[in-house]
């Protein structure tokens, strides 16, 4: 029985995105999540005393390319291999760090597995993984893996989209099915950063998923997975990891007659995400008629202020849906009409490039001309929530 | 939809209390003025009325105080558009709280569609007007600037606030950005960034930077090295300089010296200090010459001392004959050192021995023996002693002999006759001490009395059958605790699972009613449902086609409906549906809850029954009532528990009196035996005190008794006393004869003896010092006679004839005496002359030999040297000068050797061609210094290089900043989208509103002149609409024709003006989709009569149009509108 410790997609130095690190106290804790983080499955490989550290890809990010961030990988490696825990791994396509023509080995016990060497055998088991340079890969990998070695257990490690995943871009794409055909006993992959598991038969294929968070899009992360493989099935357990986790969390304001209970019902809303031992950033989902994005986020604001561990990542208000029938209020009415006229989406068009050009070019697609309708739907809900929350007031 | 009828069932402070608003007749507007003074409840009944429309709103009710909310209850009689005259009921339930008159559900969707889908608050806003709201809405609508569009959408929904709410969208916008502004978030936030992304591309270490650092390293390094070789060579040249310099200087030097040497006598080197040699060697040899003269002078003068003083012949037999003189002795001195003085002493000797003669032939008279030897009579002197203490011991054994039998006698007088001997009490004494320890029973009275009265005093309280509690045995504290804590328990946790189980309650019976209203709404229809309607219809369908009748038609309609209805809702009703699984969920669950919260409750009841069974035998066993709790346990018990031990302490107290007395009358008796023996009885008095006395006066007669003992034995010891005395004074009386038998005394007893004491003291001295003078003045005699003996023997030694006639034996022997020590004075000058001689020979000899080698070595120092015709100083000074030449022309030649040592021999070469050159040595110089500057600069440089690729890994993690950066971008991101929202939003709006103005105008601006001019006239004439680029401009005419703009207008006009837009924007709802009733709150009391009055006349317009309802508390305007209104309806509040 082998035990295997199962991450990817670290993406060291790359920082949590969330307005909820304005917070001072927890903007401190997380200025270094994606180390902290790292040393964490560090750890966890010592404390459970795991035969091998696989790591399958994205160790950094290219976003935030520091050869410091290269020597603390050698640095906790190296606890690692002093514990008695080697690492295979393999390149991702952020990992130009990983590049050992350019900047030497990561140091002993660490079998960075590539080309020139596909294979590594530790403990017994053989394992088997390919790195790229190239930061776009559009074709599979698999057909240049090595055969299984016979007599062996055979785990493979690939940085991969599969069949496509959202919110990813296509990296070595690899059907499903010829990856678990392929021979291996235990696939652990790379590059889709939501955790999931697979079994054919007596092949299983983990994607550990990122296991610190970054932002409200990888809240499904958080994890990393320990395999144990013997005789059959290899069996996998997931375990939580990280410092931030995102939820979301719907919120009906419709019903309250005040203000008092416009608070009350964001306190327990925003209590009920509330998870021991973890910070949480809440997206915050708020129906209602009458409370603006604005007013919501600063009565949330409020509220969190007596509430431990739990931060405000953003505020969508919008109003209910309308009732079969209902009288339509003039003003949306003729607002949407409005809305079809070429004039004034050119205007709209004019207004919002306006605004795009003078944001920093990181942001810039968020005004993207792609996304007008959306904003324009938004704009209209806005002025309806603003103008009766001022008849509110 | 028409208001007929508001009922307060349970409202506020009504109770089954109505407000009718008669239908008007044809023509008639429909208007009802609702009076009441303050606090009549218009407000109430206000607030009830939307509530019935709309449902009760969440929390604190406002209203109930007389009623629990969950017993408020409104109705109402409605027109409903469709549905004709409907009485309704509302309770302030959640769901299904819109009742029919019999109290059933029905479903919202009836008022709802009636209200046209608006909400409460909607409602509130179109169709309600307050002088507040009239006031301010006139205030805030000045904000619009006049703007067509936002007055009419004012007018239309009641909302005023368009001006500021896109002020406000816009502002948002601009805080955000704004074109060339400076200060906006996004500036500052850009600003941050920058640095942000400049302090990160310093710190991030790249894989470029690091290529460009160690790039820099490197080249660092290499140039490093580049100055370093050069520097070497320089410090090369400039040591080859030198080199040449002192190879040149050096040269010289030798020639100099070669030429030099010519004048000075060959051969080889002198050997180190050989010129120290030479002269040492020169001062040597004059020094052993004159040391041989010398030597030679003082043998002669020693042999000249030898001579002179010849041997003595006779000196050895003088020498052994004064010798034995010498060792003759007198006394242990010397003979000859008392010679002189023995023959004077002698004379002076004789005459003391005969003084002493004298003395002892005195003593010997007083001792009455003048005729016996002295030698017969003087004892020695431990004798004498031996007697002196025998008289003395004897002396004193005849004083103590008296003196004890003088004691005895004293003793024996004093003693007297003997006392009676005391009698035996011990027993009688033991009696009474037993006797004493068991007489008193006061304190064993005073306990028993004490228990007693406490017992009393913890009884107190007790039932009277608290013996036999006891004695049944009280549970024990423990039990009672834990009953009490069970109790205690379970009572909180009973009332905790009776709260519980009514919460459950409650909640179930809400979950049931939600599902029954969920169950009761149309929208909640099944499939089954569906299809039983549509055979329904299809069977009246038949029907109706069979019998084609006005009834079959009418029921065919009515199933028709049904079915489309009830297809309607199934349609509509997914939503409902679910509601409706979810309820039917929520109703398990409720139902899970509240049968465990009953489980729980009904456990804990049987518990507690169990618990009370259990309290109530305890009570028993306490003496409590079976319904006593276990709080009044622990008290009882303790009271119980206190009087059990007094009870036991009272019980100890008597048994320990009894036991008490029970001894005491042992003791007595003990006590009568006892004193019977002794003549003592009870018959006599008390016998104790009987007792006592006799014990007291047993105690004297004892003590006198033990005193006469005492008595007698110190007479045995006296008595014994005198007879060793007695035994002592014989002793010594035996003692003193024997000493004395021998002595040739006429009178030997104690008392002559004594007395002789004195004498035989001075006769034993005088005696012994006669003896001493005898034997001393016979060895003076000897002593004479030897000396004489000795002088005649020297005399014949040197043969003196003069010495034989024995003139002076102590001459003789001086004179022999003196020629011994000349000759022996003469042997000693001729000894030591003899020795010096001898070592002055010996020396003479070592100097010659000194001298000898002296001249050898001289000789050898010069071996192989020049200049054999000069005086050995002169000659080696020469050869000194000579040798020093050579060595400084060796040294030079070494010097100029060992410049060359290590230099390259190129660059020597060329230097040696320079020289002589005076100015070379600081050309060099300089050149070293230039290079050795280029040198430190390009080392500092490669040092800083090779630091600034170290930090660069060992610089902090700036990760704060990436975080800060991602942060603010995600900050940016969300505050542009929310600006573009608000830019978008203001651009929106304002293009509606100016289709609204487009829309409307035509249909609302003449309500909106005709209104206004009514309440405004005669000052207005009318309203105007300017065209602007900016969009249209409603403006106000007055009767001079001059237009002012909306802002302009005083407060009041302003008022007005948003009045006739609300009129107008409810004419134009009543038109399409259709009227509502209109709610005015005392708005005209602000007005004076004529715009009151005008006023009314447009409440009189909604009234044509729909209905008006206006609250008032002023009596006066209850007229105006009865003067101004046709056929208005007044009501008053009811109580």
């Amino acid at each position: 029985m082998m035990r295997l410790l199962v991450s990817a997609d670290i993406h060291l130095g790359s920082p949590i995105r969330s307005v909820a690190l304005r917070n001072p106290d927890l903007g401190d804790r997380l200025k270094q999540a994606s180390r902290d983080t790292f040393a964490e499955i560090i750890d966890l490989a010592i404390s459970e005393q795991v035969d091998a550290l696989v790591l399958a890809g994205d160790i950094f990010d290219n976003g935030y390319p520091d050869l410091k961030a290269r020597a603390f990988l050698i640095s906790q490696l190296a606890r690692a291999s002093e514990a008695g825990v080697p690492t295979v791994l393999i390149r991702g396509n952020h990992d130009a760090l990983l590049d050992h023509k350019a900047h030497g080995d990561l140091g002993p016990n660490v079998h960075v597995l590539h080309k020139g060497t596909p294979t590594v055998e530790v403990g017994g088991t053989a394992f088997h993984g390919l790195s790229f340079d190239a930061a776009h890969v559009a074709k599979s990998f698999l057909p240049d893996y090595p055969r299984p070695v016979p007599g062996k257990r055979n785990v493979g490690l690939m940085h991969t989209s599969l069949d496509g995943a959202q919110g990813h871009d296509p990296y070595a794409p690899c059907a499903e099915r010829d990856l678990m055909a392929y021979g291996y006993d235990l696939w652990c992959l790379g590059h889709i950063h939501a955790p999931f598991e697979r079994v054919d038969g007596p092949v299983l294929a983990v994607m550990p998923g990122i296991p610190q968070p970054r932002h409200f899009g990888e809240r499904n992360g958080g994890t990393v997975t320990i395999v144990s493989v013997g005789e059959g099935t290899p069996e996998f357990e997931r375990r939580a990891i990280g410092h931030l986790g995102f939820s979301e969390c719907a919120l009906d304001l419709s019903a309250c007659a005040d203000q008092q209970e416009v608070l009350r019902s964001l306190r327990d809303t925003l209590m009920s995400a509330q998870v021991p031992g973890s910070d949480m950033a809440v997206r915050l989902h708020v129906t209602s008629d009458r409370h603006g994005t604005e007013l919501v986020t600063e009565l949330a604001v409020e509220v969190l202020d007596s509430i431990d561990g739990v931060f405000l990542d953003k505020v969508k208000s919008a109003p209910p849906p309308r009732k079969p029938g209902a009288e339509t209020d003039d003003l949306v009415r003729l607002m949407q009409d409005e809305l079809t006229e070429d004039g004034f989406r050119q205007a709209a068009l004019q207004q919002l490039e306006e605004l795009r050009l003078a944001l920093p070019s990181e942001i810039m697609d968020e005004l993207d001309e792609s996304g007008l309708d959306a904003l324009l739907e938004e704009a209209i809900a806005e002025v309806s929530l603003t103008l009766h929350a001022g008849a509110l007031r | 939809m028409r208001l007929n009828r508001l009922d307060l069932i349970r409202y506020g402070r009504f109770k089954d209390a109505e407000i009718v608003f008669p239908r008007p007749v044809e023509g008639v507007p429909d208007v009802t003025v609702i009076f009441g003074p303050n606090e009549a409840g218009k407000s109430t009944a206000y607030h009830a009325f939307l509530e019935l429309l709309f449902g009760f709103k969440g929390g604190a009710h406002p209203y109930a105080f007389k009623f629990e909310r969950s017993d408020l209850l409104v109705g109402a009689e409605l027109d409903l558009p469709g549905r004709g005259t409907m009485a309704l009921h509302r309770n302030s339930k959640r769901t299904q709280s819109l009742l029919d008159a019999q109290d059933r559900p029905i479903n919202e969707a009836i008022l709802s569609g009636a209200l046209h889908g608006l909400s409460r608050e909607t409602y509130e806003e179109r169709f309600s007007l307050n002088e507040k709201g009239l006031r301010e809405g006139g205030e805030r609508i000045a904000g619009a600037q006049g703007d067509l569009g936002q007055l009419l959408h004012a007018g239309l929904s009641g909302l005023t606030g368009m001006a500021q709410t896109l002020d406000a969208l816009a502002e948002r916008a601009d805080k955000f950005h704004k074109k060339r502004g400076r200060g906006n978030i996004l500036k500052t936030g850009s600003d941050r960034l920058k640095e942000i992304g400049r302090e990160l591309r310093a710190d991030r270490l790249t894989t470029e930077r690091e290529r460009t650092l160690r790039h820099d390293r490197d080249r660092a390094a290499a140039e490093f090295e580049g100055v370093d070789a050069e520097l070497r060579q320089t410090h090369q040249r400039q040591a080859a300089s030198k080199a040449a310099e002192v190879w040149y200087d050096r040269t010289e030097e030798i020639g100099q010296l070669t030429e030099a040497l010519v004048d000075f006598p060959e051969g080889p080197n002198l050997h180190p200090g050989a010129a120290e040699r030479v002269a040492g060697l020169v001062e040597k040899i004059a020094a052993q010459t004159i040391r041989i003269a010398e030597a030679e002078e003082e043998i002669d003068k020693q042999d000249q001392v030898v001579a002179d003083n010849p041997v003595d012949k006779l000196a050895q037999t003088l020498t052994a004959e004064l010798e034995r003189l010498d060792q003759l002795t007198i006394d242990g001195a010397s003979l000859m050192g008392r010679a002189n003085t023995a023959r004077a002493d002698l004379a002076r000797r004789r005459e003391d021995q005969e003084k002493l003669s004298r003395q002892i032939d005195a003593v010997l008279r007083l001792l009455q023996v003048p005729d016996a030897p002295a030698s017969t009579v003087a004892l020695e002197a431990g004798v004498l002693e031996d007697l002196a203490a025998a008289v003395q011991d004897f002396l004193t054994a005849s004083f103590s002999n008296d003196a004890a039998r003088e004691a005895a006698g004293a003793a024996r007088a004093q003693q007297g006759e003997a006392p009676a001997e005391p009698q035996d009490m011990t027993a009688l004494r033991a009696a009474f001490d037993l006797w004493k320890t068991v007489a008193d029973l006061t304190a064993f009275e005073t306990d028993q009395s004490q228990a007693l009265a406490r017992l009393t005093k913890v009884t107190a309280g007790l039932p009277a059958s608290w013996k036999e509690l006891i004695a049944e045995g009280l549970p024990a504290r423990e039990t009672l605790d834990e009953v009490g804590r069970n109790w205690m328990a379970l009572t909180a946790d009973l009332a905790s699972a009776r709260n519980d189980l009514d919460a459950r309650a409650a909640d179930l019976a809400e979950a049931r009613a939600h599902l029954c209203a969920q169950e009761a709404a149309p929208d909640a229809v099944d499939i089954v449902v569906t299809e039983e309607t549509r055979r329904r219809r299809d069977m009246v369908w038949r029907q109706h086609r069979d019998d084609l009748t006005t009834e079959t038609a009418d029921h065919f309609e009515k199933a028709m409906y049904a079915d489309d209805g009830t297809r309607a809702h199934y349609l509509i009703g997914a939503e409902a549906r679910q509601r409706l699984l979810a309820a039917q969920g929520q109703v398990r669950t409720a139902d899970a809850r509240y049968g465990a919260a009953k489980t729980r409750h009904d456990d804990l009841v049987t518990l507690r029954d169990r618990l009370s069974e259990r309290s109530s035998r305890l009570a028993l066993a306490l003496g409590l009532g079976e319904d006593a709790t276990p709080s009044a346990f622990s008290a009882r018990q303790q009271a119980l528990t206190a009087a059990a031990e007094a009870a036991a302490e009272l019980s100890n107290a008597k048994e320990a009196l009894k036991a008490r007395l029970a001894h005491q009358e042992v003791a007595r008796d003990a006590l009568i035996d006892a004193a019977r023996p002794l003549g003592l009885d009870r018959a006599n008095g008390d016998l104790p005190a009987q007792v006592q006395r006799a014990l007291t006066l047993e105690d004297s007669d004892r003590k006198a008794w033990a005193k006469w003992q005492e008595g007698e034995k110190t007479i045995d010891k006296l008595d014994s006393k005198s007879a060793e005395c007695q035994t002592d004074c014989e002793t010594a009386q035996v003692n003193l004869d024997q000493l004395t038998a021998a002595l040739p005394l006429p009178d030997r007893s104690l008392e002559a003896i004594r007395a002789a004491l004195p004498h035989l003291r001075s006769l034993q001295q005088l005696y012994g010092e006669h003896r001493k003078l005898s034997a001393r003045i016979e060895a003076l005699e000897q002593a004479i006679a030897a000396l004489a003996e000795g002088a005649q023997r020297l005399a014949r030694i040197v043969d003196d004839p003069q010495d034989e006639t024995g003139i002076d034996p102590v001459q003789v022997i001086d004179r022999a005496r003196a020629r011994v020590v000349g000759s022996t004075r003469a042997d000693e000058k001729r000894v030591e002359a003899v020795l010096r001689r001898d070592e002055t020979d010996r020396s003479k000899r070592r100097a010659e030999t000194e001298l000898q080698a002296a001249i050898d070595d001289l000789n050898g120092c010069f071996e192989g040297q020049g200049g054999q015709d000069l005086l050995p100083r002169d000659r080696v000074a020469k050869l000194v000068e000579r040798d020093r030449l050579r060595a400084n022309k060796a040294t030079a030649d070494r010097d100029r050797q060992k410049a060359r040592d290590g230099v390259d021999a190129d660059l020597f070469a060329e230097e040696l061609d320079r020289m002589p050159d005076a100015t070379r040595a600081a050309e060099l110089e300089l050149a070293l210094k230039d290079v050795q500057d280029s040198r430190d600069t390009a080392r500092d440089a490669q040092r800083e290089a090779a630091r600034l690729y170290r930090d660069a890994f060992e610089a902090a993690d700036r990760s704060d900043l990436a975080t800060e950066q991602a942060t603010l971008l995600e900050e940016l991101r969300s505050g542009a989208r929310q600006a573009a929202v608000a830019r978008l939003g203001v651009l929106a709006a304002r293009g509606a509103l100016r289709r609204l103005a487009e829309e409307r105008r035509s249909g609302m601006l003449r309500d909106v002149e005709e209104a206004f001019v009514t309440m405004t006239t005669p000052a207005w004439t009318g309203v105007d609409v300017w065209s602007q680029a900016e969009g249209e401009k409603l403006v106000g005419i007055q009767s001079d024709g001059s237009t002012v703009p909306i802002e302009q207008m005083s407060t009041g006009t302003m008022g007005q003006l948003y009045f006739a837009l609300r009129l107008a924007g409810y004419r134009s709802f009543a038109r399409d989709p259709g009227p509502l009733p209109m709610i005015l709150d005392d708005i005209m009391e602000t007005f004076d009569d004529t715009r009151a009055r005008a006023a009314l006349q447009l409440c009189a317009e909604i009234g044509t149009n729909g209905q008006a309802i206006l609250f008032t508390h002023h009596a006066h305007l209850v007229e105006l509108a009865r003067d101004s209104i046709k056929g208005v309806t007044v009501v008053n509040m009811p109580d």
